[in-house]
């Protein structure tokens, strides 16, 4: 089901979190809300799901206009980050609240239950009591309840933050699947670029309550709008040179830099700049060779990380298929991919 | 570390309780005193042995006069007619008059012919009755019946020892009395009324209407309402009570408003045993209902928000969200509320004294109050500490009988039970 969020705003009080907010999620799709903390993004998934009523603005699920619905009436799923289950009931209680609620016969929700504890594969914990779990079991018990009563949305509020390492690999592909084979059109909520990318169809970038850029993960890696959405996609992250612009080229003062870019074409000299370079794109290929000494190494198994700093003391990450010929102290000379370079102006805009 | 707090829990929790045992098994009251006895014939002693001995009881009773040595002493130093005591001596040595119109028959017919006067005179220093004569020793008392003829074998001098013992002395009459007494079981039918609807309508059902009800308010209104409701609680309970009469009584709010419609005035708290009871549960249900407010109050809060918004997303009504969210949380809050209170109602008796003194009659005397009634006030002045502490200790047993009951209802042992966590 399409959901839509036509001029949504919220306030709490005089303090105002989100204003004229546009959104819109497609049918059976997964859509990241990214954002660091205190963004909007989990009032934007409790406005979704009832629990907090839009300040103006409406919210629309397929046709219909669910702005002034009370939660209950709503038929959406929600996992929270604390998995929210209730301590006093077992799993198999726990699932089936929501049908009970609304006066199933027990024996339909005993079927059910068992229909979705199968697919969440917790069938043989469905006597304990949620004390008794592990977090990735929680996890999967509050998914088979969110989804239980067949949901038109389903709503993931930041759901693997309380997990372990592993499991959040584990659980990251277990809810993509359940969300491709139930068709069911679903928000993450998450400030983990990974799980974004990971998960989602879509992502929506936030910061301070509006939204920067919505587009597909590898869209939004290779074409970012703003230095914020640069910085915040790729790990390691990307690493900034501030310049100037000189007769269609940047230019890093007092290292004798000079990148002749396209995009620089027609804007004023003396035009403070800042350049975006990802790790990938300074190392061995590319074609403008840049000098500096190396200050860190770091290897990660298949890859080493290395931080080199520049003549001007600004700094570029490297990140290269390991290699052992170079240690913190030496100086090298690496090219730079000069046509895979994001510049952007003062203000953060992409050039 | 354990010492200072063994030593604090044996002295102000296990002492009184131990005291209250030792008191219960006595018969101590006002008459008896707290420390040892003396032995003395009182009419009560009398009463008590007719049913065993009733010639010995109606001999004791009557006053016996007896010739002896003491008494001839005494003649002489009266300095009437040397041959009184003479005569006395030789002839009538000895002899005892079950009643003083014949000993005095016997004075009057001596050869130096007493007047009248001197015949009471003489009569009276022979007067030898036990009754009312207090005996330091149960010996003496023994010595001074053997002397007025009356002989008793062993067991009859027992019978007649613990008759006339004025001290306390070890008993389980109290407990005998508690059970066999029809007073004592309206008394216990009272407690049990006052206790379970003020514990079920207020303590406990009204508390939890109270937490919930604010729960769901905008946190400033609920914390006016929570405030309002502690009043009762923190009002010195003299006043607080003294403000239940102004309401109550003859020239009070109700009489005045009831006026307007014709009733006359009258006392609406002491009127009916109905009403005294209506406004007693009140008066003690108001100051109980705080508590059980606070404490389900600060127990709801700890319930995680998102169990409320999980539960709403899930489709649960308020009435739902009540009764499979909040209320299942709050077992053991709701545990220690009825335990807490229950004891407290049981031993509790200021507003009831305070405001009805157990009255009209005794129609809201419960088993403390009459407890405080029989051991430390009461109208008759007789104060019985054995009875008294023997109620006391009937209340401590029940309480903690229905301690046990409450843990073992509410499944104490799943409360606290590990969970087994395992990944």
């Amino acid at each position: 089901m399409r959901i839509l969020l036509d001029k949504f705003s919220k306030s709490f009080g005089s303090t105002k979190v989100i204003e004229d907010m546009d959104l819109e999620v497609g049918s059976g799709e997964m859509l990241a809300l990214l954002g660091p903390s205190g963004c909007g993004k989990s009032t934007t998934l409790f406005a979704v799901c009832g629990i907090h009523r839009p300040t103006s603005g409406r919210i629309m699920f397929g046709d219909r206009d669910v702005t002034h619905l009370p939660s209950q009436e709503r038929n959406v799923g929600v996992v929270f980050q604390s998995y929210a289950l209730y301590p006093h009931m077992t799993v198999e209680e726990n699932i089936g609240f929501p049908l009970m609620v609304k006066r199933v016969a027990s024996a339909d929700i005993r079927k059910q239950v068992a229909d979705i504890a199968a697919l969440v594969h917790i069938e043989d914990l469905l006597g304990r009591r949620p004390a008794q779990l592990s977090g990735g079991q929680q996890q999967r018990v509050a998914l088979a309840r969110a989804l239980i009563r067949r949901p038109d949305v389903l709503l993931l509020d930041e759901p693997l933050a309380n997990l372990d390492a592993k499991l959040r690999l584990e659980m990251r592909s277990e809810i993509r699947r359940l969300q491709k084979e139930t068709g069911i059109t679903a928000i993450l909520v998450t400030h983990d670029q990974v799980e974004a990318m990971s998960m989602c169809d879509r992502i929506a970038i936030m910061k301070s309550g509006e939204i920067i850029q919505i587009a597909t993960p590898s869209q939004m890696y290779n074409d970012p709008r703003t230095s914020f959405v640069a910085s915040f996609l790729g790990n390691p992250p990307i690493s900034f040179l501030k310049g100037q612009a000189h007769q269609g080229a940047f230019v890093l003062g007092g290292s004798g830099l000079r990148l002749p870019l396209a995009t620089l074409a027609g804007i004023p000299d003396g035009t403070a700049l800042s350049l975006g370079v990802r790790p990938e794109h300074f190392g061995t290929a590319g074609g403008v060779p840049v000098e500096g000494k190396v200050v860190f190494a770091e290897t990660q198994g298949r890859e080493n990380l290395y931080d080199v700093v520049l003549p001007d003391g600004s700094v570029l990450r490297s990140i290269q298929p390991v290699r052992d010929d170079v240690k913190p102290g030496d100086s090298v000379r690496w090219n730079l991919d000069s046509a895979s370079t994001f510049v952007f102006a003062e203000d953060g805009q992409r050039l | 570390m354990i010492a200072p707090a063994a030593v604090m829990i044996f002295l102000f929790f296990l002492m009184p309780v131990v005291l209250t045992a030792i008191f219960a098994m006595t018969n101590m009251t006002t008459a008896t005193g707290i420390s040892g006895g003396a032995w003395q014939v009182t009419q009560g002693a009398i009463n008590r042995l007719k049913a065993d001995m009733p010639d010995l009881a109606g001999g004791i009773a009557e006053p016996r006069f007896v010739i002896d040595e003491e008494g001839l002493a005494a003649l002489e130093a009266l300095k009437l007619k040397a041959g009184f005591s003479t005569e006395l001596r030789a002839s009538h040595m000895g002899e005892v008059f079950p009643s003083r119109r014949e000993a005095e028959r016997m004075i009057k017919a001596l050869k130096d012919r007493p007047s009248t006067r001197e015949v009471k005179q003489i009569s009276d220093l022979f007067n030898r009755s036990v009754l009312n004569t207090r005996f330091e020793t149960r010996d003496g008392l023994m010595a001074s019946l053997k002397k007025l003829g009356f002989t008793l074998t062993p067991a009859e001098q027992e019978t007649v020892a613990t008759a006339t013992y004025t001290g306390w002395v070890w008993t389980t009459e109290n407990f005998r009395i508690i059970g066999n007494s029809p007073d004592m079981a309206q008394i216990f039918l009272n407690t049990a009324f006052y206790v379970s609807v003020t514990l079920l309508l207020f303590n406990v059902s009204y508390a939890l209407f109270l937490a919930i009800t604010t729960h769901y308010m905008p946190a400033s209104t609920a914390s006016i309402f929570r405030a309002i409701w502690l009043l009762p609680r923190i009002t010195p309970v003299v006043i607080y009570v003294l403000m239940w009469k102004w309401l109550t009584w003859d020239s009070g709010f109700i009489s005045m408003f009831m006026g307007q419609f014709g009733y006359p005035a009258k006392n609406y708290l002491l009127d009916s045993a109905y009403n005294a009871w209506f406004f007693v549960i009140l008066i003690n249900g108001f100051i109980g209902a705080s508590m059980g407010m606070l404490v389900f109050s600060s127990a709801i809060k700890a319930i995680p928000q998102t169990q409320f918004h999980a539960s709403e997303v899930d489709g649960a009504s308020r009435w739902q969200q009540v009764r499979h969210v909040i209320l299942p949380q709050l077992r053991w809050p709701i545990l220690f509320v009825t335990c807490y209170q229950t004891l407290s109602l049981l031993a509790s008796f200021n507003e009831i004294l305070l405001s009805t003194r157990g009255g009209p009659g005794r129609a809201t005397e419960v088993w403390s109050l009459a407890a405080y009634h029989t051991a430390l006030n009461n109208y008759t002045g007789n104060l019985e500490y054995g009875l008294g502490a023997a109620m006391a200790l009937v209340l401590v047993v029940v309480g903690i009988v229905l301690s046990l009951i409450y843990l073992r209802i509410f499944r104490y042992d799943t409360l606290i039970s590990k969970p087994l966590i395992e990944d």
